[in-house]
C-alpha cells in the first residue's frame, strides 16, 4: 500500500509553508524528513493528522483496490514533547488505551509482556506518570502508538532528547515494526536520518523531494543533503 | 545619560506598541482583519504609540489623582461627612513611609529592565540612574498636581501640600541609598516584589498608624508634620550622594532580575503546574471499571479536591447560612419574618450570580485540559468521533452531579425560608423555586464543557489562546453580575431561567454532537 500527497498547500496569510507538496511514501520502509528550521515540518505532519485544515490538495491511501480516505486512526503520532495523561499510572493508561480499542488489536497480550517490551522496570508500572521521567514517558508513548499498530506512523524529532540507551532501543523498536507500516521521521540529526532511514525526503521551497542514494558512500550522500538544503532560504 | 535614557525609553516603548498590538490580534473578528505583518504597518503602529502615549499620561496624572482622592480625599469625607484639612498631610506622611520601601523603583525586577541591561547590555549604572531620573520625575510631577489640586478642595495650605510629595520622593532615595548600601555589605538584592515577613508587618503598622488616629480624631500639629517633612526631604537630598555614587549597578541587577525573570516564567507555566498539584497521589484510589468509564473514575477519584471535596465544602458552607438565616426566623417578630420571604420571592436573580459563582465548571475544563485531553488528544484513537462523544455524555454528567450537590441544598434552603416566613400561599412558587435553582446549576455545568468542546481555548503548552473563549467567560460573569441587579417576582424569573437553561441545554448538546469531532483537538 502506498501513502500519496497529491498537491497539498497550505499558507499563513501571504506566507506559503506549504506550496506544492506531492510525494508517493511506500509501505515497509522509514523515510527521513529534512528541512531547515522554519521550512514547515510540523505544518505538514499538523495537516496531515488534521489538527490543522489544509488549503488545498488531498493525501489518501492507494493500493490493488483503489484509493481510500485517511481515517483518524491510521495515523499514529509521536511529537517530540511526550504526551501522557498525569494523573493515570502507567498501568492504567495501558488498560484503558486497550479497553477502548478491544476489538481492533490483534492478538492483545498481558499488560506486563508490553512493559516487558519497552523495558519499564516493575516498580515504575503503577507510578502516576506526572513523576516519569521524559524517557519514560517517550517509551509509553511510543508503545501506544505501536499497539494501535496505525498505517501511517508520524514522529515529530521523536529520539532528540532521550539518552543514548533509550534512543538506541527506540531506533531497534522502529526497525522492527517498519512491516506493513509507512513511517515518516522528521529529524535535525542527519546522522541520525541516513542511519535509521531507507530514503530521504527534504522539505523545502515548500515541496517535498526525494534525494537519490545510490551510488554515493554515506559521506558523499550526506554531503548532497546538506547542499541540497544550503539552496533554501530558511535560518 | 540623555542618550540612555532615549534607548531605554525607545525600548520600552516597542515592547509596549507590540503588546498593543498583540493583543489586539487576540480579538475575535478584528484578529481577521488585521494582517500578520500588522507589527511592520505604520498606521497600526503609530495608532498603537498614540495609545502607548495615551497610557504614559494616564500613569503620570490619572493613577496619581486616583490615589490621592481614594486613600487622602475620599476616608474623611466617609467617615465625617466633610473633608478634615488635618487629616489630609497626615494620612499622606505614613502611606509614603509606606510606598517608600514597597515601591522603590529602583528594585523593582521589570521586564524592560531585564531585557535591557541583561540581554542588550546596556551600560547598568546610567540605565539606573536614567530610569531612576525618569520615574522621579513623572512621579513628583504627578503626585504635585494631584495633591495641590485635591489638597487646595480640601482646605489644606498649599506649601504643605508641595512639601508632600518632596517629601515622598525624600524617603524613596533614603530607602533605596540604605538598601545599596545594605548590598555593597551583605551582596542581598533585594526585590521590592519579594517582601519578608517585617515588611508585611511595618505595611500593617503603618497602615494603622495613617488610618485609626484620624478616625479616632487625633491629628499632628501642623508645625510637627512641616518638621517631619521637611526632615525626610533633607534626609533624601543626602541619601542621593549614594545612589548617584554606586558603583555596582550591574551586579545588582544581573542578580535582581535574574531571580525576577525566573519568577517570571514560572510563573507562565504557573497555572499547568498548580494544576497538576491536584492531583492526588493517593495509591488507594483504584477503579474496576473499564474503558471511557474507568478513565473518568480514575479522574473525578484523583481531582476530588477541586470537584466532590469543593462541593461539599460549598454545600456545607450554604447549609450553615441557611440555618443561620431560619434561626435567625424564629427569633423576628411576625411582620419581620415576612419581610424575610422577599429573599426567596424577589431575589431569584440575585441566585444567578451566587450559582454562577459554585460552579466547579471553570475548575473541572481547566483540569480536564491540563491533566489528561492535553496528552490523549495527541492520539488518533481518543479523537474519533464516536469517542469524543461518548467522553463528552460522561463527562457532562460528572459535572452535573458535582454541581447538582450545592443546589440542591440552596435549592431546600430557600424553600424553607419561603415556607417559614409564610410569604406565599402559591405552591408553584416553591416548586419554580427548585426547578430553576437546579436548572441553573445544570445550565452553568453544560455551558463550561460545551464551550471547552467548542472552543478548546488551550494550545499544547497548556497556555490559553482563544480570545473568543474568554469574551464568552467575560459575557457569562458580565450577565450574571447585571441579572444580580433585577429584582423579579420568582414565578416571573424562574419560568423563564427554566426555559431558557432547557432550550439553552439542547441546543449546546446539539452543537457538541455536530461540530465537537472537528472543534474539540489541539490547535496550533
Amino acid at each position: 500500500m502506498d501513502f500519496i500527497i497529491d498537491h497539498l498547500s497550505k499558507s499563513y496569510e501571504q506566507k506559503k509553508v506549504l506550496e506544492d507538496v506531492s510525494f508517493r511514501f511506500s509501505s515497509g520502509k522509514i523515510y527521513g524528513l529534512l528541512g531547515r528550521n522554519g521550512a514547515g515540518k510540523t505544518t505538514l505532519f499538523n495537516c496531515l493528522n488534521r489538527d490543522i485544515t489544509v488549503d488545498g490538495g488531498a493525501f489518501f491511501f492507494e493500493d490493488e483496490q483503489g484509493r481510500r480516505e485517511v481515517e483518524p486512526e491510521d495515523i499514529g503520532y509521536v511529537l517530540s514533547t511526550p504526551t501522557v495523561p498525569d494523573f493515570l499510572t502507567g498501568r492504567e493508561f495501558l488498560k484503558f488505551f486497550m479497553d477502548i480499542n478491544r476489538g481492533s488489536i490483534t492478538d492483545p497480550k498481558p499488560l506486563d509482556d508490553y512493559f516487558d517490551f519497552i523495558s519499564i522496570p516493575a516498580e515504575d508500572r503503577d507510578r502516576l506518570m506526572k513523576d516519569y521521567s521524559h524517557g519514560m514517558k517517550n517509551k509509553m508513548q511510543m508503545l501506544i502508538n505501536f499497539i494501535a499498530n496505525p498505517t501511517l506512523f508520524l514522529l515529530d524529532e521523536p529520539l532528540t532528547s532521550l539518552d543514548v540507551v533509550v534512543a538506541e532501543e527506540m531506533k531497534q523498536l522502529l526497525r522492527e515494526c517498519k512491516e506493513g507500516r509507512i513511517i515518516i521521521f522528521s529529524t535535525h540529526l542527519l546522522d541520525l536520518a541516513v542511519d535509521l532511514c531507507d530514503e530521504i525526503v527534504l522539505l523545502s521551497h515548500g515541496m517535498l523531494q526525494s534525494v537519490d542514494h545510490a551510488a554515493l558512500d554515506n559521506d558523499a550522500f550526506k554531503e548532497k543533503i546538506l547542499d541540497a538544503l544550503r539552496e533554501d532560504g530558511h535560518a | 545619560m540623555l542618550n540612555t535614557m532615549l534607548l531605554s525609553f525607545s525600548l520600552k516603548n516597542t515592547y509596549r506598541v507590540n503588546a498593543i498590538l498583540h493583543s489586539l490580534k487576540q480579538i475575535p473578528l478584528l484578529k481577521r482583519l488585521l494582517p500578520d505583518t500588522l507589527y511592520r504597518v505604520r498606521g497600526l503602529k503609530i495608532f498603537a504609540n498614540v495609545l502607548a502615549a495615551l497610557y504614559e499620561l494616564l500613569s503620570v496624572f490619572l493613577f496619581k489623582f486616583l490615589y490621592v482622592f481614594c486613600f487622602l480625599f475620599l476616608p474623611p469625607i466617609l467617615q465625617e461627612g466633610k473633608m478634615l484639612p488635618e487629616a489630609f498631610p497626615q494620612i499622606y506622611l505614613f502611606l509614603a513611609l509606606l510606598g517608600a520601601f514597597s515601591n522603590t523603583f529602583l528594585f523593582n525586577p521589570t521586564k524592560e529592565k531585564y531585557y535591557a541591561v541583561i540581554l542588550m547590555r546596556m551600560n547598568a549604572r546610567s540605565y539606573a540612574l536614567a530610569n531612576y531620573a525618569y520615574d522621579m520625575a513623572k512621579y513628583l510631577v504627578g503626585q504635585l498636581t494631584a495633591m495641590m489640586v485635591l489638597g487646595g478642595l480640601a482646605s489644606v495650605p498649599l506649601w504643605l501640600c508641595a512639601l508632600a510629595p518632596l517629601f515622598a520622593a525624600g524617603c524613596k532615595v533614603t530607602v533605596a541609598a540604605y538598601t545599596l548600601h545594605d548590598y555593597e555589605k551583605t551582596g542581598k538584592a533585594t526585590s521590592e516584589n519579594k517582601l519578608g515577613k517585617l515588611d508585611w508587618v511595618a505595611i500593617g503598622m503603618l497602615l494603622i498608624a495613617a488610618y485609626v488616629p484620624f478616625l479616632l480624631g487625633w491629628f499632628l500639629p501642623q508645625a510637627a508634620l512641616a518638621g517631619i517633612f521637611l526632615a525626610g526631604i533633607l534626609i533624601g537630598a543626602l541619601s542621593l550622594r549614594k545612589v548617584l555614587t554606586f558603583r555596582e549597578y550591574r551586579a545588582l541587577y544581573q542578580k535582581l532580575l535574574t531571580e525576577g525573570m525566573a519568577t517570571l516564567s514560572s510563573a507562565k507555566a504557573a497555572p499547568a503546574a498548580q494544576v497538576k498539584k491536584n492531583i492526588s497521589a493517593d495509591t488507594g484510589i483504584t477503579s474496576k471499571k473499564e474503558g471511557f468509564e474507568f478513565l473518568n473514575e480514575l479522574f473525578i477519584r484523583r481531582h476530588q479536591k477541586i470537584l466532590w471535596k469543593s462541593s461539599k465544602r460549598i454545600a456545607v458552607v450554604a447549609a450553615c447560612i441557611f440555618a443561620l438565616l431560619i434561626g435567625l426566623l424564629f427569633f423576628l417578630p411576625e411582620e419581620d419574618r415576612r419581610d424575610m420571604s422577599v429573599l426567596p420571592l424577589t431575589y431569584l436573580p440575585y441566585f444567578t450570580f451566587i450559582m454562577y459563582s459554585v460552579n466547579r465548571g471553570t475548575g473541572f475544563t481547566q483540569a480536564l485540559f491540563m491533566n489528561c485531553d492535553v496528552s490523549l488528544l495527541t492520539y488518533s484513537f481518543f479523537k474519533q468521533p464516536k469517542m469524543i462523544l461518548r467522553l463528552f455524555r460522561i463527562r457532562l454528567r460528572e459535572i452535573i452531579k458535582v454541581n447538582l450537590l450545592p443546589a440542591t441544598v440552596i435549592a431546600a434552603g430557600l424553600c424553607f425560608i419561603l415556607a417559614l416566613s409564610g410569604g406565599t400561599d402559591n405552591p408553584v412558587n416553591y416548586l419554580v423555586l427548585i426547578v430553576s435553582i437546579l436548572c441553573l446549576s445544570v445550565f452553568f455545568s453544560v455551558h463550561y464543557l460545551t464551550i471547552y468542546y467548542l472552543l478548546q481555548p488551550y494550545n499544547a503548552g497548556t497556555e490559553m489562546k482563544n480570545g473568543t473563549y474568554r469574551l464568552v467567560l467575560m459575557a457569562t460573569y458580565l450577565i450574571c453580575f447585571i441579572l444580580m441587579q433585577l429584582r423579579l417576582p420568582t414565578l416571573l424569573f424562574g419560568g423563564a431561567v427554566i426555559l431558557f437553561c432547557a432550550a439553552y441545554c439542547a441546543i449546546a448538546c446539539v452543537l457538541v454532537y455536530r461540530l465537537a469531532p472537528k472543534t474539540f483537538r489541539i490547535h496550533g
